[in-house]
C-alpha cells in the first residue's frame, strides 16, 4: 500500500520526502542538536522554560548575585541585567575551540554560577548597544 | 553507570563507566586528571539546574561535565 502510494507520487515529491527524512534523521545527531540536548539536560526547569520561549535564559552570579542573560549564540551573547531588566553591560567569554552554541552557553552558565569572578576577570566587555540578533545564529 | 561528558566539536563525547569496577574507576580518574591538566573545567550536577565545580575526582559523581578553558571573546 505504502509502496503503491510512493510509486505514484511525482518524482519531485519523492525527492522532497527523502530530503525531509534525511534532514530529520541526521538533524538529531548533528553537533548543534547534541549541544542543545546537553544544555537542556543541565538547565533548571525555569531556565529551560525561559530558553524555550525567548532563546535566552538568566543565571545568577555566585559571587555578586548579579543577574546575567545568556543568549543563544557563540560570542558576545552574555549580558549583565540591571534591576529594571535592561542590559547594563555585555561580557564576552567563551570556551576555547569551536564549540556549538549549546555547549558554549552551558559553559557560560556553569562559569557564572560557580566561579563568576574568574569568568568576568577574563571576559571582554562590550556595550550592550552592540547587542543585536545579527550576532546570533538561528537556532532550531 | 556514571558518565563523563566532554564538550568537543561533535557536541560532546560521553565516557560511561561502572563506579563499582576498580579498573574502570581508575581509568575515569586518569581521564579526569588528563582533562583538568589540559585546562578543562569539571562540574557535576547537584540538582535540577544546580552545578558544582570540582577540582579533584569524585567517584560518587554520577555525571561529570568537562568544558575547555575559557577565554575572553
Amino acid at each position: 500500500m505504502i509502496a503503491a502510494v510512493w510509486l505514484r507520487a511525482p518524482a519531485r515529491a519523492r525527492l522532497h520526502a527523502l530530503r525531509e527524512l534525511y534532514r530529520r534523521f541526521f538533524g538529531e545527531n548533528t553537533p548543534d542538536a547534541r549541544g542543545r540536548r546537553l544544555l537542556a539536560e543541565w538547565l533548571s526547569p525555569a531556565q529551560h522554560a525561559q530558553f524555550e520561549q525567548h532563546r535566552y535564559f538568566d543565571v545568577i552570579g555566585c559571587d555578586t548575585g548579579k543577574r546575567y542573560r545568556i543568549h543563544y549564540g557563540t560570542a558576545a551573547n552574555v549580558h549583565e541585567i540591571d534591576d529594571e531588566g535592561r542590559a547594563a553591560m555585555g561580557w564576552c567569554f567563551v570556551p576555547s575551540g569551536f564549540l556549538v552554541p549549546g555547549d558554549v552557553m552551558l559553559a557560560q552558565k556553569v562559569a557564572l554560577e560557580t566561579d563568576e569572578s574568574a569568568a568576568i576577570a577574563l571576559a571582554n566587555r562590550f556595550p550592550p548597544a552592540t547587542h543585536s540578533e545579527h550576532f546570533y545564529r538561528r537556532p532550531f | 553507570m556514571a558518565t563523563q561528558i566532554v564538550m568537543d566539536q561533535t557536541g560532546d563525547t560521553r565516557h560511561e563507566f561502572d563506579p563499582d569496577n576498580a579498573e574502570a574507576l581508575a581509568r575515569a580518574e586518569r581521564r579526569f586528571r588528563e582533562l583538568t591538566g589540559a585546562g578543562f573545567t569539571a562540574a557535576y550536577r547537584t540538582g535540577p539546574g544546580e552545578v558544582t565545580r570540582i577540582k579533584s575526582f569524585d567517584p560518587t559523581a554520577q555525571e561529570t561535565l568537562f568544558y575547555p578553558r575559557l577565554v575572553g571573546g
